[in-house]
């Protein structure tokens, strides 16, 4: 296929946190504003005067000084974003907006709060806390937590507008992202998708690490430039794959499965799109953080969600996304020492393939994938068990007709 | 009297013996001996060997309720 | 004459012996151990007055209690039917209610007087309390022709869900937790048992790094040994992650109405307290739904009221422990205590017990007797305990005169519940239940694991058996901060690698090797008890 004009471009945002996008909205005064989970509304750090980042440590390979701190049996990512902040990578930041939503990024925050790793002195951590629900009871705790944690605190330390007429110029932006996203990842439903998963992969991770605004040309273009382009004449891939798990903000993770003769078409993964770049609705009547609120929490498949029905019900939708998206098989990775998904891709690879016929690949990986080699194996047998499947099934119609 | 007085003899007697008994029970440790050396093991074999239930059998159904009260 | 006067003496030091005991460094407790097994060669002979009542207050009574209390719990001698039943149809209870002797044994080894006693009796007290609830459970249980009528009156919690939360429904109902007693119970009895559910949990896929825990809380479902005592079911998220995930897991294989009352994070945030106790509500409102049964205010008052009298009394203990020399209890029976009874809840025998302890822990005050002279250090045990080495603090006593005063898990519930207004009742009730047990200093901000140093000051501690639960990913995260804590304040502090459960990974041999280690090429100290610093018990229960 055609190389998408800026891609190389994101590819180079995607190479520190602090890139140049981020760079020269910071000398426009603005603040960056860090975070780790999709629970913090990005939304709401995206407000005229400040904007998200969602916190990555691209290349980074042995987190040494943070083992020290959080120990070797810590999930691997958290470790990473704590050695990029003691190696003073994150001090462009402003303000960190955190949530305990799970153990080790939590833990990676409370350093921050607790330590002088950060060198800037005006830079604080605040923390929210997040539901396991979404009841009523629920959304009503979140808002409230949103608005105080996190709007009355950039107020209050920035002075930033957290009225409702920006909190909706600040939805309007972000709905054009997710709309231009969501146009951009449908192309990945065709019969031969015109947009790898690895293209799709920095797109997207590029649109949660940079001021919106700045990136926004290049999505517009990209969503214009895909409207013509063309699949190659002959495939390179065998298999069609949703990928579900843990956090992976490592485009090359997707590359690797994509050099084994598959091609990703679905991203239900942290850091991902599925669910993500859902507009947000705010309906007559009703205030633009209780739209956010509700959005954040009803669009979530987070497997930190408790009540039997969300328990169970991701699983269907884990299903309806491979439909959608035409995969004939699924992976699931969890990164090692991640508990949530730990549980998530044991129950996935057993029901998965039981009861809605989807092939499933489980692993277990790791956040830079230094044993890319036994991964390598782990797709290949995959793909080639996912291929004979098909093949079989090819047959079996053939004689049933 | 004679009668009651001979079966109080024997009950305390026997009493006392069981109370050495079991005494000696007690300073030998063999409770624990005859538990580790001999039920345990009995037991655990009758265990690893019990038929159980397939858990990977069971149903799992996603269309459950929502329990939700405060609406 | 000298002569004469060595066999006079001998005599004497015999006859001495024989009243009082060996004085503590002559008494060679690890001769006591058959290699390997944990088993004794004999029993250890505390002096005559000790022994006698080890004998028969100890040993004979809890043998009988344990054969009495089956009766009373499952309604008379249909009870032991029922009872036999169960030990043949689950490894849990199989495997550790009859070997449960030897867990007195262990730690209450090398206790003397008043110490002993008031031990002994917190003992006493949990091994009744279990026996409640599992004789509850099977009496319900459908899967070994237990009554339909209690199941329907039987509901199921996470052994972290507060036994509080049950109260208005005390009078009709009895809740019973799913795991207190085939898991958590029983890894300090028998450490074996729990194996077998860790690897029914790897064996479906599941990696081995999750906290072991949660692990053995699914694998006992996955290896259908749970009973089926309960017709609905209340869980919650232990305020961990992995517990969380156990929860789909158990979900799948209970496969009933199930409703989840989490415990939020930041529990600091006064934000926080309200969105918590309507959770509470909604969950009556689902048990009222579940059971047909309308709360019982008042009875949920009475239990509350009568719950803080416990509380208070622990209170008065903790002042004992801080203050003075004379605290009877050893480390081992005030943490599984403290910890089982803060909860489970209102329950009789808590009472039962307390009052006979009070009057101990008041005699030990007046006489000034102190029941652990050779105390060396004072230690406060941080964060949470290998279960399968609980009585680690017996063993360090005996053998350095380490003393554990208090532990991370006796003091996390430290209030008493208001009940003047409905408001203030449930505002306290939501807070009790954010305190879950393990969480109270884990989660929800730093600050919290931190104040080990105002417990260390508040309990004149002057050493910290800091545990290191490898697989708890919450305390691997806080770990070097707490090494740089360590040295800044200069406190000296054990690290005590294990896993929970598991055994495997740092066995009870290791765990004294670390801490001989450390008292002999740091403190510089010398044994109290030598033959206690290497045995083999790799075997043992």
């Amino acid at each position: 296929m055609r190389d998408l004009k800026h891609l190389i471009k994101m590819e180079d945002m995607l190479q520190q946190a602090n890139n140049e996008l981020v760079r020269e909205a910071q000398a426009e005064g603005r603040k960056a504003i860090g975070y780790t989970c999709y629970y913090m509304p990005e939304v709401l750090l995206d407000l005229p005067g400040c904007f998200a980042v969602r916190l990555r440590a691209p290349n980074c390979q042995t987190p040494t000084m943070a083992t020290y701190y959080m120990s070797g049996r810590t999930c691997h990512y958290g470790r990473s974003l704590m050695e990029r902040a003691l190696e003073g990578g994150f001090n462009f930041l402003d303000a960190q907006m955190a949530t305990e939503t799970c153990t080790v990024t939590c833990r990676f925050q409370e350093h921050l709060q607790r330590m002088d790793i950060i060198q800037n002195p005006n830079f604080f951590v605040e923390f929210s806390d997040v539901p396991f629900k979404k009841t009523e009871n629920s959304v009503l705790h979140y808002k409230k937590q949103l608005q105080a944690h996190v709007l009355d605190k950039l107020h209050e330390k920035f002075g930033i507008d957290t009225s409702d007429e920006a909190l909706l110029k600040a939805i309007e932006q972000h709905n054009e992202v997710c709309r231009l996203v969501t146009e951009i990842g449908n192309y990945r439903k065709l019969p031969v998708p015109t947009i790898t998963g690895y293209e799709f992969a920095v797109i997207m991770l590029t649109t949660l690490t940079c001021p919106k605004d700045k990136i926004l040309p290049m999505l517009r273009e990209t969503a214009e430039e895909m409207k013509t382009r063309q699949p190659d004449l002959k495939p390179t891939w065998k298999i069609k794959v949703a990928v579900a798990g843990a956090e992976n903000d490592d485009p090359d993770f997707i590359k690797l499965i994509e050099s084994c003769g598959a091609i990703v078409v679905a991203d239900r993964y942290c850091y991902g799109s599925l669910p993500g770049r859902e507009e947000i609705i705010v309906n007559e009547g009703q205030t633009p953080l209780d739209a956010i609120a509700r959005h954040y929490l009803n669009t979530s498949c987070c497997p930190r969600f408790m009540p039997q029905d969300l328990m169970r019900g991701r699983k269907q939708y884990l299903a309806d996304v491979c439909r959608e998206y035409n995969a004939d098989g699924l992976i699931v990775e969890s990164n090692k020492f991640c508990e949530y998904w730990s549980y998530e891709r044991t129950i996935d690879a057993l029901i998965m393939p039981r009861d809605f016929d989807i092939p499933t690949c489980s692993i277990e990986k790791e956040y830079i994938n230094s044993a890319s080699g036994q991964l390598r194996t782990r797709f290949q047998a995959f793909v080639e068990s996912v291929e004979l499947k098909k093949l079989h099934d090819h047959a079996a119609k053939k004689a049933e007709s | 009297m004679k009668n009651v007085l001979k079966a109080l003899k024997i009950l305390f007697l026997a009493c006392t013996g069981l109370y050495l008994v079991l005494f000696l029970v007690y300073w030998f440790d063999l409770d624990g001996k005859a538990l580790f050396y001999g039920v345990e093991p009995f037991l655990k074999n009758h265990y690893d060997k019990m038929k159980r239930k397939d858990p990977l059998e069971v149903v799992y159904k996603t269309d459950t309720p929502n329990y939700e009260y405060n609406k | 004459m000298s002569e004469k006067t060595s066999v006079l003496n001998k005599a004497k030091k015999l006859a001495s012996d024989f009243w009082n005991g060996k004085p503590h460094e002559e008494r060679r407790l690890g001769d006591l151990y058959l290699d390997k097994t944990g088993l004794y060669k004999h029993r250890e002979w505390r002096g005559f007055k000790d022994t006698m009542y080890y004998f028969n207050m100890i040993w004979l009574y809890n043998y009988g209690h344990m054969v009495t209390d089956i009766m009373k719990y499952g309604g008379g001698l249909k009870g032991l039917p029922l009872f036999l039943k169960g030990v043949w149809r689950y490894r849990w209870l199989g495997q550790t209610y009859l070997p449960v002797m030897h867990w007195y044994d262990r730690g209450l080894e090398g206790m003397r007087g008043e110490g002993l006693r008031a031990s002994a009796w917190h003992y006493r007290a949990m091994t009744s309390e279990t026996i409640r609830q599992f004789m509850r459970m099977l009496a319900a249980d459908q899967k070994t022709g237990g009554s339909k009528e209690l199941y329907d009156r039987t509901p199921a919690h996470d052994e972290t869900v507060w036994g509080g939360i049950f109260y208005p429904w005390r009078d009709r109902m009895d809740d019973v937790p799913l795991q207190m007693i085939p898991y958590f119970v029983t890894c300090h009895v028998n450490n074996h048992v729990v194996l077998n559910y860790i690897d029914a949990a790897q064996s479906i896929g599941l990696p081995g790094d999750p906290c072991p825990m949660c692990q053995a809380e699914c694998g006992i479902f996955l290896q259908d040994d749970v009973p089926e005592y309960y017709p609905f079911v209340i869980t919650s998220n232990e305020a961990c992650d992995g517990s969380v995930g156990t929860s789909v897991i158990q979900d799948w294989m209970m496969d009933r109405p199930l409703f989840a009352m989490p415990q939020p994070m930041q529990f600091d945030d006064p934000l926080v307290q309200e969105h918590c106790a309507r959770e509470i509500e909604e969950c009556w409102k689902f048990i009222e739904e579940q059971s047909g049964m309308p709360m019982n205010m008042d009875e949920l008052k009475k239990h509350l009221e009568e719950q803080n009298e416990l509380q208070r009394f622990e209170w008065e203990k903790w002042d004992v422990a801080a203050n003075t020399d004379y605290y009877p209890i050893n480390g081992v029976a005030q943490a599984l205590y403290r910890i089982y009874q803060s909860q489970d809840g209102n329950r009789e025998i808590w009472h039962e017990t307390d009052k006979k302890v009070r009057k101990i822990l008041e005699k030990c005050v007046e006489k000034k007797i102190n029941s652990f002279p050779k105390t060396r250090h004072r230690v406060i045990a941080w964060s949470c305990a290998p279960l399968y080495y609980s009585h680690w603090c017996t063993w360090a006593y005996n053998c350095w005169g380490l003393n554990c005063i208090i532990n991370m898990d006796s003091l996390m519930f430290d209030m008493t519940i208001r009940t003047d207004t409905y408001e203030n009742m449930l505002m306290d009730m939501a807070l009790y239940h954010e305190w879950a047990p393990m969480r109270r200093m884990a989660v929800g901000g730093m600050h919290h694991i931190f104040e080990l140093w105002e417990n260390m000051e508040k309990f004149h501690c002057d050493m910290v058996m800091m545990y290191d639960q490898l697989q708890c990913k919450g305390m691997q995260g806080v770990h070097g901060l707490f090494e740089d804590e360590f040295r800044a304040r200069d406190i000296h502090a054990i690290w005590m690698p294990h896993a929970l459960p598991d055994k495997r990974t740092v066995s009870r041999s290791e765990i004294r090797g670390i801490i001989n280690d450390y008292m002999t090429t740091i403190m510089h100290e010398k044994p109290l008890d030598p033959t206690l610093l290497e045995f083999d018990d790799s075997e043992g229960w």
